[in-house]
């Protein structure tokens, strides 16, 4: 909550000044980095992330530390992120390369005229969820919404989804804070999680949750998806298609055997323990490895998906008008290169 | 016509200020993401009238409580502080710890005692903005006029009397001092505890706003928010300002018109 | 009032009083003048209860004491006015009446007779900050006056004022003495004030204060203004200025 503070304010006076530097600083890149690639030294990129280290970062952190990039000719940092630092900005002003956004925020920004593009989606299934307590009974969300407190963070678009489904007028809402003490404490409490941390978190404090995704409910964005400018994507589009590859590569390494870039992870964030990462590593296989990823590579994205995401934004007054699918979804990244259309 | 004068500086340096950031912003075309101009976040304003206004009624309510609580709770802390050295000794340490409280850190604490709503949030108002009652009550108390004490003992005043009608009224242009400040900052305490402690549904706040209007990219509405919280916390001033000057105009010759 | 052996040391160890006696007769005007720092005020305060002797003994006869709920016998006049700010000018001279817990019609009858004595008849309404000096430390005399004290200290009441409105104010002090009667404590470092208002002056040395002169001016009990100009006026005057060369010299 206290980064949210500085995201908010800071964020606004701070990006004014980089937005307005981003401008020269591109210049360079273009005079000095040609896209030769080859025998040249790896391109330096930044990559933000929207939050700490986490099981659902993992892939890029193993593509980072077990070769990936450096085989594409790449040099990436990894900036972990946090509650408030606002990734969206950071891409769209050009402090970084590539960051990670949820796909309705890229199209309500898109909305507003921020010319951001996606370039690999990690969770084909959204791992936002509600969790509850078991001991409450409910078989569904509908069932939590009718009593009690729900914790959801002001503004989120699947909270207003649900809103417009079940209605909030016999639960209490209140901000969610990042944390699972106050369900921990509190029976009647329930509150919004990512299905690979929240739920674990809790349960190792002793709480017994149930957990909905909210996909299940009819509102599944793509989550934790890679996006650049599109300044960047007609400059140099040899060096983001060599890091899309990079990253499904390290994604794979990483569903196959998590536990070296967990340990890597596990530095960069003392708060989750060994068996924390693994356990979530664990948890989210099946949402970013489906039937639709084994024929067409992971991280691929429809073109479908994205349209009914924008239409869903639109009718729950969130954007005016849903962005052409066409402009920003690139043939080369709704499927991986090899990879045929089922 | 006086008044016309001094508001025209201040006017005329908004005015520029406006131009200057609707130019700056519109030349070098900063997505409004990132900097809306003011032409963007008046038009989405007035879009949200609604809002706005539900949302300053509700953090001004509570803005109001917070700070009806720092004056009470101020000026008795302050004559509890005051009426000894041993108890100002003992306990000044914790009310400056109040002062120095990360508002944001405890929050979640008045969650638990106060629950989710209004009352937790009015009560983060109340700590943040107590701390500069207390203190300048206290110094003004502190600073009585020793031959007015020596008055007060020659004539045998009771401790209640000299309290009543020497030490809080001698203190009175040091509560204000000490008002106006709590008074912008009831409404940063409101606006912080609606972060942690405010409900997200129905009677939400400015604070509120802000976070969902950050959430959905809509700058030019945090930026509208954030104004209306400004106005609010100046409106509470002003109204402070005003009744103070009102109970010390007979203190000032300037003001008696003699 | 008998004044014994008093002795005050201030912590830090600085001699104020070292031993001082001194007898005042009931209802006399009597002025105290020394050099600045003496100790003058000291002795006012002590006399006042304001501060104690650390040996030595202060006894008045009829005693002055002050019983809870009746008027005070003693009152003091400060060096400035120090008034009530937030107060209008006739609460402000009735506050001793009110903090005896006198009622308020007649404290307010006894404060607006005393304001009319004063010459501020027609200021009763008004608040201090909307008066000159001199008015406001007319006000403060009627203040002290008001409770009619049998015994009134003034610790150089009139320093900070203009040569005229002090002499006015003066001339004010006197009548109201005649009238009321009470027994006069006067500190000032004026020796023609000195002069002019006492029937008796007490000159101190520096500190710690030994008395050098005590002496019943040969002056007519009558004081007009014409008295400055008087030849013996003069010769007293002469008087008192060597005895105060002598305790600054000592």
């Amino acid at each position: 909550m206290r980064g949210r503070l500085v995201g908010l304010l800071g964020s606004l006076v701070l990006l004014v000044v980089a937005g307005a530097c981003s401008r020269s600083k591109e210049g360079a890149q273009q005079a000095g980095g040609s896209d030769a690639g080859g025998a040249q030294a790896a391109a330096r990129v930044k990559l933000a992330l929207n939050w700490v280290p986490e099981p659902e970062f993992g892939g890029f952190y193993a593509a980072r530390d077990q070769g990936a990039f450096k085989q594409h000719g790449l040099e990436v940092e990894i900036l972990g992120g946090g509650a408030g630092v606002p990734v969206l900005q950071m891409v769209a002003t050009g402090q970084v390369e590539f960051g990670i956004v949820g796909g309705d925020e890229l199209l309500t920004a898109r909305a507003r005229g921020v010319d951001l593009i996606p370039l690999f989606a990690v969770y084909q299934t959204s791992p936002q969820a509600i969790m509850a307590h078991a001991s409450r009974g409910a078989k569904n969300i509908q069932d939590v919404l009718s009593s009690g407190t729900i914790a959801l963070e002001p503004g989120l678009p699947y909270a207003a989804f649900l809103k417009k489904k079940y209605g909030f007028d016999k639960v209490k809402v209140v901000p969610y804070d990042g944390g699972v003490a106050q369900f921990v404490t509190n029976k009647d409490f329930a509150q919004q999680c990512f299905i690979t941390s929240e739920p674990i978190a809790a349960r190792k404090q002793g709480a017994e949750p149930v957990v909905f995704l909210v996909a299940d409910e009819g509102f599944n964005p793509y989550t934790a998806v890679v996006a650049t400018r599109r300044e960047l994507w007609k400059t140099q589009p040899e060096r983001v298609k060599r890091f899309v590859a990079a990253v499904r590569e390290g994604w794979r390494a990483y569903l196959d055997n998590p536990a070296p870039a967990n340990t890597v992870m596990a530095k960069l964030n003392t708060t989750l323990d060994a068996e924390t990462f693994a356990a979530a590593a664990q948890a989210q296989k099946p949402l970013i490895e489906t039937e639709e990823t084994r024929t067409r590579g992971l991280g691929s994205m429809s073109r479908e998906r994205w349209e009914t995401l924008g239409r869903q934004l639109v009718e729950l007054g969130l954007i005016e008008k849903a962005p052409v699918v066409d402009e920003f979804l690139l043939p080369e990244f709704t499927q991986a290169p090899g990879k045929t259309s089922p | 016509m006086k008044a016309l004068r001094d508001a025209l500086a201040p006017l005329a340096a908004l005015v520029i200020l406006l131009a200057l950031w609707e130019t700056v912003a519109r030349v070098f075309s900063f997505n409004p993401m990132v900097l809306p101009p003011p032409s963007t976040i008046g038009l989405e304003a007035s879009r949200s009238a609604g809002s706005l206004l539900s949302g300053a009624l509700s953090t001004g309510r509570s803005a109001l409580v917070g700070f009806g609580l720092s004056t009470g709770v101020g000026v008795l802390a302050a004559i509890i502080l005051s009426s000894s050295r041993v108890l100002e000794r003992a306990l000044y340490p914790y009310a400056l710890f109040l002062q120095m409280v990360p508002i944001i850190a405890i929050a979640p604490v008045l969650v638990v005692w106060f629950g989710h709503g209004a009352r937790a949030v009015a009560v983060s108002s109340f700590i943040v903005s107590v701390f500069p009652v207390i203190a300048n009550t206290h110094t003004g108390m502190r600073s009585v006029d020793p031959a007015l004490r020596d008055m007060f003992r020659l004539y045998g005043a009771r401790r209640v009397a000299t309290l009543w009608k020497l030490e809080l009224p001698a203190s009175l242009p040091h509560l204000f001092t000490g008002l106006r400040v709590a008074s912008g900052l009831s409404v940063v305490g409101a606006i912080v505890g609606e972060w942690v402690a405010g409900v997200v549904e129905g009677d939400s706040g400015l604070g509120i706003l802000v976070l969902v209007a950050n959430r959905q990219g809509n700058t030019a509405l945090v930026f509208a928010a954030v104004l209306a919280a400004s106005a609010l916390g100046l409106l509470l001033f002003g109204a402070v300002s005003l009744t103070g000057e009102r109970m010390l105009r007979r203190w000032h010759p300037s003001a008696s018109g003699s | 009032m008998r004044i014994s052996g008093i002795r005050r040391t201030f912590s830090g160890g600085v001699s104020v009083l070292d031993g001082l006696d001194l007898d005042v007769a009931a209802g006399s005007f009597v002025a105290l003048v020394g050099p600045s720092g003496c100790g003058k005020s000291t002795l006012l305060r002590m006399v006042a209860g304001l501060d104690r002797p650390d040996a030595g003994t202060l006894t008045f006869s009829p005693p002055l004491e002050h019983t809870p709920g009746a008027r005070p016998p003693i009152a003091f006049v400060f060096q400035d006015a120090h008034l009530l700010p937030w107060r209008s000018v006739l609460d402000n001279v009735a506050l001793p009446l009110e903090l005896a817990g006198v009622p308020a019609p007649e404290r307010h009858a006894s404060a607006h007779a005393l304001l009319q004595e004063v010459g501020l008849g027609d200021a009763t309404s008004r608040y201090p900050a909307q008066l000159s000096g001199g008015m406001r430390m007319r006000v403060s005399l009627a203040r002290a006056l008001v409770t009619r004290p049998r015994l009134l200290l003034l610790d150089e009441p009139f320093a900070a004022l203009d040569e005229l409105t002090r002499n006015r104010l003066d001339d004010q002090l006197l009548a109201l003495w005649k009238e009321l009667g009470m027994t006069v404590l006067f500190v000032t470092h004026s020796l023609s004030e000195a002069a002019y208002l006492a029937e008796r002056v007490v000159v101190l040395s520096r500190r710690p204060a030994r008395v050098m002169l005590d002496r019943r001016l040969a002056l007519p009990p009558e004081r007009l203004p014409a008295l400055r100009a008087d030849p013996g006026f003069a010769r007293e005057m002469g008087l008192l200025l060597q005895a105060l060369e002598q305790g600054e010299a000592a």
